[in-house]
């Protein structure tokens, strides 16, 4: 039987097609992955385990500089210092100790050196009692307020601990309340935050901004 | 003889080839070689094919102790000629007596992302292409729906007024979909609770991550790529040792870590201490004791009924 000459036409256009697209894919480099947005390493103070705060018990371990706990290199022996307010009985911190940022207790109320530090001997801390507490068992004092974040502490709940969660295979190492929180402004301060995930496109996804709920 | 093209048809009457036939079907069969050699390009270009040991592997439960230490020993020697740095691979088996359960205190919970960079580093992510196991939520206060939540947030400081933040990761179910779906038994769950891949038995259909509620499973479409410098040579077999192109992974709780009594490295790194971790069943323990005393908000989508063993938890 003849086939039709259209019909041949058909398949002899559609054979040179497939013979160029077969030339096309053997030699063409598409293969290769497109290029894409390179990802950089995040930084390694991302990694850093260490808490946010040394503790004094953490400089004496280091034999870091221990000046700012040596109180009588500048105080004198046996005269408590004074304490001075303004007219809205906000505490004046003389500019010795200009590094310190009050803000203990709801509206910095918490605003008396001597609710914490001992008057008499500036080389200790004082609980409400007038016990006499050191500054490497701060913990104790500031549970002297703070009752039941000082339980969680204690039974491990509050605050990180690291090392051994089996402690029949190691020891565990138990953070300070000044490990992560200042004395003297105990609310965590902001930071910033490490890289998100990376969008994998040269430019950031737009940010869709949500509505909140009434 | 004569020539087809004198036949007044243009085919030969008899049986057998002509001249015309011979080179249409030449042609067609050039082409079709041409084709299928295309076809297979991407096979030439293929550089990594397994070894015949790692291709003949067992399945990791039929595993011998003897032939456990002769796969260690090669997976050594493999990754020393891919990264440059002998690790030590080791297979940490469950312990008797300890089912592991992870605690996160969304109170506290600052939104760093630090625990999912200190994760990458300990469990040998890939870094480019980027393969993390947490991800960080940030969502309004007042609500606890996922839909309004948002993991690109790039503020300066974090935590920003008006948001808290809920990182997730495997949830480490007592009834996990993902391991129900695989075809091929690579996925399982251990005694311990922590739900674990056999990376040499995956066959990387992907299953598993299409079956996880909380898109906690990750896809190596990529042979992963990681700098010699943050390679963490302590590694596990059923953990943090560099996966292959075309498997999956996952969260494992840091395997390598916790079977050897230490925490997860997430939990290590958190500045704001909002992760706790431990034995759910030794009464003393921190997760035993906030699971009784705190005021457990979640199991994250509870209405799933996987079961998490991770719970979400607020304080004051």
């Amino acid at each position: 039987m003849k086939p039709d000459p259209k019909i041949r036409a058909v398949h002899f256009v559609l054979a040179a097609v497939f013979a160029l697209l077969a030339a096309y894919f053997f030699f063409s480099t598409s293969t290769a992955v497109p290029s894409r947005a390179k990802i950089d390493l995040v930084d390694k103070s991302f990694l850093n385990t260490a808490t946010w705060r040394k503790s004094y018990a953490d400089l004496v371990r280091e034999k870091e500089d221990l000046s700012d706990f040596d109180c009588y290199g500048c105080h004198e022996k046996g005269t408590p210092p004074t304490l001075r307010f303004d007219a809205d009985q906000k505490l004046i911190i003389p500019s010795e100790h200009k590094d310190i940022v009050m803000g203990h207790g709801t509206h910095g109320r918490n605003n008396n050196c001597f609710n914490c530090h001992n008057e008499n001997n500036l080389e200790v801390l004082s609980a409400r009692d007038g016990r006499e507490i050191k500054f490497s068992e701060s913990p104790k004092l500031c549970g002297s307020c703070h009752g039941p974040t000082y339980r969680d502490w204690e039974a491990g709940v509050h605050g990180r601990t690291s090392g051994y969660w089996d402690r029949s295979k190691g020891p565990i190492d138990r953070k300070l309340c000044v490990n992560c929180h200042d004395p003297h402004s105990p609310h965590f301060p902001g930071r910033k935050p490490a890289p998100g995930p990376h969008p994998l496109r040269d430019q950031p996804v737009a940010h869709i901004e949500l509505e909140s709920h009434p | 003889m004569s020539t087809p093209e004198n036949q007044p048809n243009g085919e030969p009457e008899t049986p057998g080839m002509s001249r015309r036939s011979f080179l249409r079907n030449s042609a067609v069969f050039a082409t079709g070689l041409a084709a299928m050699a295309a076809s297979l390009r991407p096979l030439f270009e293929t550089t990594d094919f397994p070894s015949s040991e790692q291709f003949l592997q067992k399945y990791y439960k039929e595993l011998n102790p003897e032939e456990m230490q002769k796969v260690l020993t090669r997976i050594e020697g493999e990754v020393e000629r891919q990264y440059g740095i002998r690790p030590h691979v080791r297979d940490y088996k469950p312990m008797d007596g300890v089912e592991y359960v992870y605690c996160l205190n969304l109170t506290r919970c600052i939104g760093c992302r630090k625990c999912v960079h200190a994760c990458v580093a300990e469990n040998n992510q890939s870094r480019d292409p980027e393969i993390q196991y947490i991800r960080v939520l940030r969502m309004p206060h007042g609500s606890l729906d996922i839909e309004k939540a948002e993991h690109n947030y790039a503020p300066e400081q974090v935590p920003e007024k008006g948001y808290f933040y809920m990182p997730v990761q495997c949830q480490q179910c007592h009834n996990p979909p993902c391991v129900k779906v695989c075809p091929v038994h690579a996925t399982w769950q251990e005694t311990d609770g922590i739900t674990v891949v056999d990376y040499n038995w995956c066959i990387g259909c992907r299953y598993c991550e299409a079956a996880c509620p909380y898109w906690a499973r990750r896809f190596n479409f990529t042979k992963p790529s990681i700098p010699k410098d943050r390679i963490n040579p302590e590694m596990s077999y059923l953990g943090n040792r560099p996966r292959m192109k075309g498997v999956m992974e996952k969260c494992h709780f840091c395997i390598q870590r916790t079977r050897a009594g230490r925490y997860p490295a997430c939990l290590e790194v958190c500045p704001a201490g909002a992760r706790k971790f431990g034995n759910i069943l030794d009464p003393e323990s921190e997760v035993s004791r906030i699971l009784k005393t705190k005021r457990v908000f979640i199991q994250l989508k509870e209405e799933m009924g996987t079961s998490p063993r991770f719970f979400y938890y607020f304080d004051v």
